[in-house]
């Protein structure tokens, strides 16, 4: 069976806005150059829904590591204090799950240090916020 | 470096053992009891004919109690209690929802005397929380914890005090102000507003307070600081952004916005019935229904998730109790000018809109499982390995 693009009436994550997808990546990744596309594709469809922006948009991914046998994604949310924090990271994890080769185990880690603040977030998404 | 990990391939529902699911029941069941009973005893004080029983009686008079102290406490506290991650945190939502029990029980004293304990161990939480995360945001849910701890101890040492309902309302209040503070850090010119933000919430506070000792004037402040309130958010806040968006987030944006219409009418009624004008039910449910349950449903896909571990599938159907929701308290406010029964029937549209929310929540979930159930059954792969 044909990977499955993100579907798009996850309570989670429905509110992806297309933001035109970079050269630079705003967040280290290490690993297969071919990941890297769909990877990024997976991880711009996991949404805040309180600000309508990709986790990649607010700057929420502090990097990718992929080898041989792991995908490493180290994640942050705005405040440390969020109760949603673990459905974001599931909503991660199944999105990666969709478009990794099958082989790869996914770990995602909640990271806090440093923390968050909005400078991390895209132009596009100041853009957003700003109108 | 502060990390914590989950394994792709194990979902909470998975993990859930026999004793937590019965745990879950018995805390469904009890925050369930204190919604009908205080549904319930609503309708029985907008004139409904009901049966003439002592628990009906008792839940009417216990309304306020229930519907804020209790739900929105029990409700609170347990989003707290997931945030921070502690066991012991769930005792506050745990004894929040109990106490519901002994209301509808008839045990008034013993009640209060437990929502006092429930509020102290979620002061506690959010202490925890501000020291994990040090932002003013957090430090406005502390005062708002405050304001819950206020309400109670009042209603345990002088049960039935007017003030202690401007105190349960500026519990809700200052938690959702807290988290709309949290926002405006995405915003430009966020000081000025932030700033102001937390000026009107110290004004919230202080004619809470000043409600005790002077309910004219602490009812006129308490008004006025909501219509305030309704000025900064509809100036302001994030959702006038994402209701351009599409999806959650607009819905989410839809529900706020028409919440902050129903606190800026329920803040002048409140004003006004401190000066002496009719309009009681118009001050309690503009703000009970019309801001603080609409922002209830337009959080429940995104929270229910979080505090229940069950995933629902998001539609255009979640609008509908929302629609209703806000048309039947319109009918209710404002068509009683023209004809009194319409104060009955809007709150019996009202409860109406309640249960189909709860309705949409549970169809939801099961949308989403049977998804997932397809979705696994056409997964191209074994589950994965669990990262080492």
């Amino acid at each position: 069976m044909p990977e499955r693009a993100p579907r798009a009436d996850d309570a989670s994550r429905t509110t992806g806005r297309a933001m035109p997808e970079q050269d630079a990546l705003p967040f280290p990744y290490r690993g297969a150059i071919e990941c890297r596309g769909a990877l990024v594709t997976a991880l711009r469809s996991v949404v805040d829904p309180e600000v309508a922006l990709s986790i990649v948009d607010m700057g929420l991914v502090y990097g990718v590591a992929i080898d041989a046998e792991t995908a490493v994604v180290e994640l942050t949310m705005t405040t440390s204090a969020c109760p949603v924090a673990h459905v974001i990271v599931e909503d991660v994890q199944a999105a990666l799950d969709r478009v990794l080769p099958e082989h790869l185990a996914i770990d995602v880690k909640l990271v806090w240090d440093p923390p968050w603040t909005p400078e991390r977030m895209s132009d596009g998404a100041r853009a957003f916020l700003r109108r | 470096m502060m990390v914590a990990s989950l394994a792709r391939g194990r979902s909470r529902r998975q993990l859930a053992m026999p004793a937590t699911i019965v745990m879950r029941a018995v805390f469904a069941a009890l925050v369930a009891l204190s919604l009908v009973a205080a549904i319930v005893g609503g309708l029985w004080r907008t004139g409904m004919h009901l049966p003439d029983a002592a628990v009906v009686a008792r839940s009417a008079g216990q309304h306020a109690a229930l519907m804020l102290s209790v739900l929105l406490g029990t409700t609170i506290s347990l989003e707290r209690a997931v945030a921070l991650g502690r066991r012991w945190a769930y005792a506050a939502p745990v004894l929040a929802a109990v106490s519901g029990l002994l209301i509808v029980c008839g045990l008034r004293p013993e009640a209060a005397a437990l929502g006092v304990v429930a509020a102290v161990v979620f002061v506690a939480v959010n202490v925890f929380l501000l020291h994990r995360a040090q932002d003013s945001a957090t430090a406005m849910m502390v005062l708002g914890a405050l304001c819950w701890l206020a309400g109670n101890a009042l209603e345990a040492l002088e049960p039935g005090q007017p003030a202690v309902i401007a105190w349960w309302f500026a519990f809700p209040v200052l938690t959702i102000t807290a988290e709309r503070l949290e926002l405006t850090r995405f915003l430009p010119r966020r000081s000025s507003a932030g700033t102001l933000l937390r000026t009107i919430a110290a004004g919230i506070v202080a004619a809470a307070a000043t409600s005790v000792i002077d309910p004219a004037m602490g009812g006129v402040a308490f008004g006025a600081a909501l219509v305030l309130l309704a000025l900064w958010l509809a100036a302001f806040d994030i959702a006038r952004r994402t209701v351009f968006a599409g999806g959650v987030a607009r819905f989410m944006a839809a529900a706020l916005l028409t919440g902050y219409l129903w606190l800026a009418v329920g803040g002048l009624a409140w004003l006004g019935t401190a000066l002496g004008c009719p309009g009681r039910d118009v001050a309690l449910h503009a703000l009970g229904l019309g801001f603080i349950f609409s922002m209830v449903i337009g959080h429940a896909p995104v929270i229910v998730p979080a505090l229940a571990g069950v995933r629902l599938r998001f539609g255009a159907w979640f609008y509908a109790p929302l629609l209703l929701l806000h048309a039947s308290l319109a009918c209710r406010l404002f068509g009683a000018i023209a004809n009194p029964e319409w104060r009955t029937l809007g709150a019996q549209v009202n409860a109406a809109a309640i249960g189909l929310f709860v309705a949409t929540v549970a169809g939801s979930a099961l949308a989403w499982r049977r998804r997932d159930v397809r979705r696994d059954r056409g997964r191209a792969h074994a589950p994965r390995a669990r990262p080492t």
